[in-house]
């Protein structure tokens, strides 16, 4: 049997795209992950919401975070939007309600600590780790200052200290780790007077929302935000106004980050294995083939040369 | 290969040029595209614009509709000395609100009557020297044209029927009618009035051989008609402008009759509300005491209630209600008219709607409007007749009933609340940052009192003499004592009583939640009602 070089090309191109498409992205990665079984989570009513900065309050004093320019008690900072800090790892905006004017709407915002956190795959030192708890804790010192989790956050939580010329830190809230595996409270869960935030199993959690949209149905937009966003997060949000008046993306779908990139890194061994080997072997084959093709034709010319001598030309007078 | 390589850089500048296209001619076109009139005029607003729309009726309408401002060209005609004949014809001594015709036309016949009339009247105006109004079709027919309607619509409150009714002497038949299909005529029938809308609905109805024609059309032909009328006798008229019925502000200034006396139709005072149907079916149900008197008076007109006729509710709802499709009121039952919640129709539904108030919503907001009422609130209506009273319920007749009624409220709304409710009460399961809180108990309680005692509806609710209690000392018999709010409210996130606030939770969600509801702003602060605590020296 022989085959020609075009088609032998054909078949082995045919092999290496067969291994990158056709098949769904999560098998590559072999598991689908809804979550730790029994982990925490943390479920933000707005409706009860007053906006009073307990849990700014508590968090800064857990986390042993420094004072700021003005005092907790001061709502009038409620006046602008405020994003998280690297001193501040919460805070609670005000948002004008559009069904209720004069009633506004206030949103607690701090990492949402996703189920597949998009800041741990997108962190090439594992700086990141999921817990069993729910939260996603962080690592400084493996940490190179990247950055990258910064980008990758579809939430935009993490920050970075810029001020910090030797050790500059990523900051975020850590759903106070170390509070909850000694079997207390969030910082601001235990300080919200309001229990507008609620902390227990997430399955509990979302059992609570779904029992708030049946006993009120008028008071709710029906839809838990986290339960799915983003594959789904250890804070839960429900309101009474659209998530988007709260400045919350709707957007961002329900496929957790991680998939969206497993499938184009999962083909990276195989390019990065089998594409040298395959590159090799082919020009290993096309060098052979010359080789051959050259000492043929080398063996080609010993032999006329050969025959040349041992068989000399005839005389010319003969004819 | 030349040839080849010139083929490539032409394609390669065609492709250069529509890139450029795109990236330049594109924004350019959208910006021109969403151009807005308000960016260069802004828009006017009038209650006197009447859209052209009764091309409508015959498909899909080649231009888009023209508005006219109707009060500017009375008043442009007024100045003339013109009238409305000028455009309107009359038929019977009766001005058409109709343009320049009495009957419905063909469509190319409508078109003519617009476009040539109109143009008609504004190419002499200029002609003559003087302003007017467009000649060309896209003037009229405008795409986004700068002057809006404000027009609200027009509704005949209780106080306004009233002063017609003064102003007609006592004459109903100046607006009531009935139609007698044998002679096609109108004519007056005594005990009959109903409101305008029973028969002229939103769009000509007609049931075959004759037509009805619309509330609008109706109104504005009945209406003006009389009020021009009127005015021609210098007498005090009603307007006869668009802006007269159809502005906000004018409407404001309508004289209101503050105690409008009762409509005389024949209505009862006081009714029995029959449970079962006509048919004699036995009812289930006790019979239901209702005043429609007190009723009368809390509603500006019987639609509110009679949503198709004046006559009994029985008359059209069945006591099991039609499984056909079809909309008569017959597939309503009884049941459901009186019961359904959410429609200001039934009685329910309205009686709820009066929780959301904010002298009921501090109580009633915490209540979900999905629960089931107890089968003892059912009895509030539906009356058990008493021994006693059991020979003057089985008759009704409407001298019995007239003496029975005071009675029966009067030993309904009790004189209650005489409960004992302490002063004050000090809570203290929570001190830690502040000191104890020292919760205004009776206070509160007067208050909600004297609220309740406002509303005769709450006073007939709120019959026994723990109902108000139950506002926040939810899920205890309404005897004794009440638990204290800790018995039941301990550590927050118990995951045995997953719905259960904790103590903290629940004392703010019931406090807080009450006062936001009730308009008490006094949550804002947290020592409005703690007292910082002394630091222990």
């Amino acid at each position: 049997m022989s085959i020609s070089r075009r088609k032998f090309l054909g078949w082995v191109g045919a092999a290496g795209l067969s291994t990158t498409i056709g098949k769904p992205a999560s098998a590559a990665t072999n598991k689908q992950f809804a979550g730790y079984p029994d982990s925490f989570a943390i479920l933000h009513d707005t409706t009860l919401c007053v906006g009073c900065r307990s849990c700014e309050t508590a968090c800064n004093k857990v986390n042993d975070l420094p004072q700021p320019d003005k005092p907790f008690t001061d709502l009038s900072v409620l006046e602008t939007t405020r994003r998280t800090t690297t001193k501040t790892f919460t805070v609670v905006n005000k948002y004008d309600n559009p069904q209720k004017s004069g009633h506004p709407v206030f949103y607690k915002k701090q990492c949402n600590h996703c189920l597949e956190p998009a800041c741990a795959s997108a962190c090439f030192v594992r700086a990141f780790t999921k817990t069993k708890t729910g939260a996603v804790v962080y690592d400084a010192s493996v940490c190179v200052g990247c950055r990258y989790c910064m980008i990758a956050c579809p939430f935009e939580i993490p920050t970075y200290e810029y001020d910090q010329a030797l050790t500059p830190r990523i900051r975020k809230c850590t759903m106070c780790h170390p509070r909850v595996i000694e079997g207390q409270l969030p910082g601001c869960v235990e300080a919200c007077p309001m229990e507008a935030l609620s902390f227990g199993k997430r399955e509990d959690m979302i059992k609570i929302a779904r029992e708030r949209f049946r006993t009120y149905p008028d008071r709710y937009v029906n839809h838990i935000y986290g339960e799915h966003e983003m594959g789904g997060t250890s804070w839960l949000y429900v309101s009474g106004a659209p998530f988007k008046e709260l400045g919350m993306r709707e957007d961002l779908g329900i496929t957790p980050a991680p998939e969206l990139t497993a499938g184009a890194l999962s083909s990276v061994p195989i390019i990065v294995g089998l594409w040298p080997v395959l590159l090799a072997g082919i020009y290993a084959v096309s060098k052979r083939k010359e080789k051959i093709a050259q000492t043929e034709q080398e063996q080609a010319a010993a032999s006329a040369l050969d025959q040349d001598r041992s068989e000399p030309s005839q005389p010319e007078e003969e004819s | 290969m030349v040839k080849g390589k010139s083929f490539l850089i032409g394609s390669g500048i065609l492709v250069a040029i529509v890139i450029l296209f795109v990236c330049f001619m594109g924004p350019l076109d959208v910006k021109a595209l969403s151009k807005t009139p308000d960016e260069t005029q802004p828009i006017e607003f009038r209650p006197d614009i009447v859209t052209f729309d009764n091309m409508e009726a015959f498909g899909k309408l080649e231009k888009t509709k023209a508005i006219f401002l109707h009060d500017q060209h009375t008043d442009a005609l007024e100045k003339k000395n013109k009238d409305c004949l000028v455009c309107h014809k009359t038929e019977d001594g009766r001005m058409s609100p109709k343009f320049m015709r009495l009957k419905d036309v063909r469509r190319e016949e409508l078109t003519k009557i617009y476009c040539d009339n109109c143009t008609k009247c504004h190419t002499e105006t200029i002609a003559a020297g003087e302003k007017a109004g467009p000649v060309k079709c896209d003037d009229c027919h405008k795409e986004q044209p700068l002057i809006q309607s404000s027009r609200v619509p027009m509704g005949f409150d209780k106080s306004l029927h009233f002063r017609h009714y003064r102003a007609q002497k006592n004459k109903c038949d100046r607006c009531h009618h009935e139609y007698d299909k044998k002679s096609q005529k109108l004519f007056y029938a005594k005990g009959k009035e109903g409101t305008c809308r029973y028969c002229h609905k939103k769009e000509i109805t007609s049931d075959g051989t004759e037509k009805v024609i619309s509330m609008r059309f109706a109104s504005h032909l009945a209406c003006i008609d009389c009020h021009q009328k009127t005015e021609a006798k210098q007498m005090d008229a009603g307007p006869v402008r668009c802006g007269g019925c159809h502005d906000a502000q004018e409407q404001l200034k309508f004289e209101k009759v503050k105690r409008v006396p009762r409509l005389k139709r024949g209505q009862p005072d006081n009714v029995l509300i029959k449970t079962g149907d006509k048919k004699g079916r036995i009812p289930t149900m006790m019979r239901v005491p209702f005043s429609h008197k007190a009723h009368e008076e809390y509603n500006d007109t019987c639609r509110v209630c009679h949503l198709a006729s004046l006559e009994s509710c029985a008359t059209c709802h069945p006591l099991v209600g039609s499984n056909k499709n079809v909309k008569n009121g017959k597939e309503i039952s009884l049941e459901t008219a009186f019961h359904k919640r959410g429609h200001q129709s039934s009685c329910t539904g309205c009686h709820e709607s009066k929780q959301q108030d904010k002298n009921c919503a501090g109580c009633h907001g915490f209540m979900t409007n999905t629960r089931q009422q107890e089968s003892s609130t059912c009895l509030r209506c539906h009356m058990v007749p008493l021994p006693e009273r059991t020979g003057e319920l089985s008759t009704s007749k409407a001298a019995k009933m007239a003496r029975l009624m005071p009675r029966l409220w009067k030993e309904t709304f009790g004189p209650i609340y005489t409960v004992d409710v302490p002063k004050t009460v000090i809570i203290k399961d929570l001190v830690n940052q502040y000191e104890p809180v020292e919760y205004p108990h009776e206070k509160v309680f007067d208050t909600m009192v004297k609220q309740l005692d406002n509303s005769k509806l709450a006073r007939y609710f709120h019959y026994e003499d723990t109902t108000l209690c139950r506002g926040c000392h939810h899920n205890t018999p309404a005897a004794g004592k009440p638990p204290k709010c800790a018995n039941c409210h301990g550590k927050p996130f118990n995951a045995d009583y997953l719905f259960r606030p904790g103590i903290m939770g629940s004392f703010h969600q019931q406090c807080i939640g009450c006062h936001q509801k009730m308009g008490v702003e006094k949550y804002l602060s947290c020592t409005a009602c703690h007292k910082e605590r002394k630091k222990e020296s």
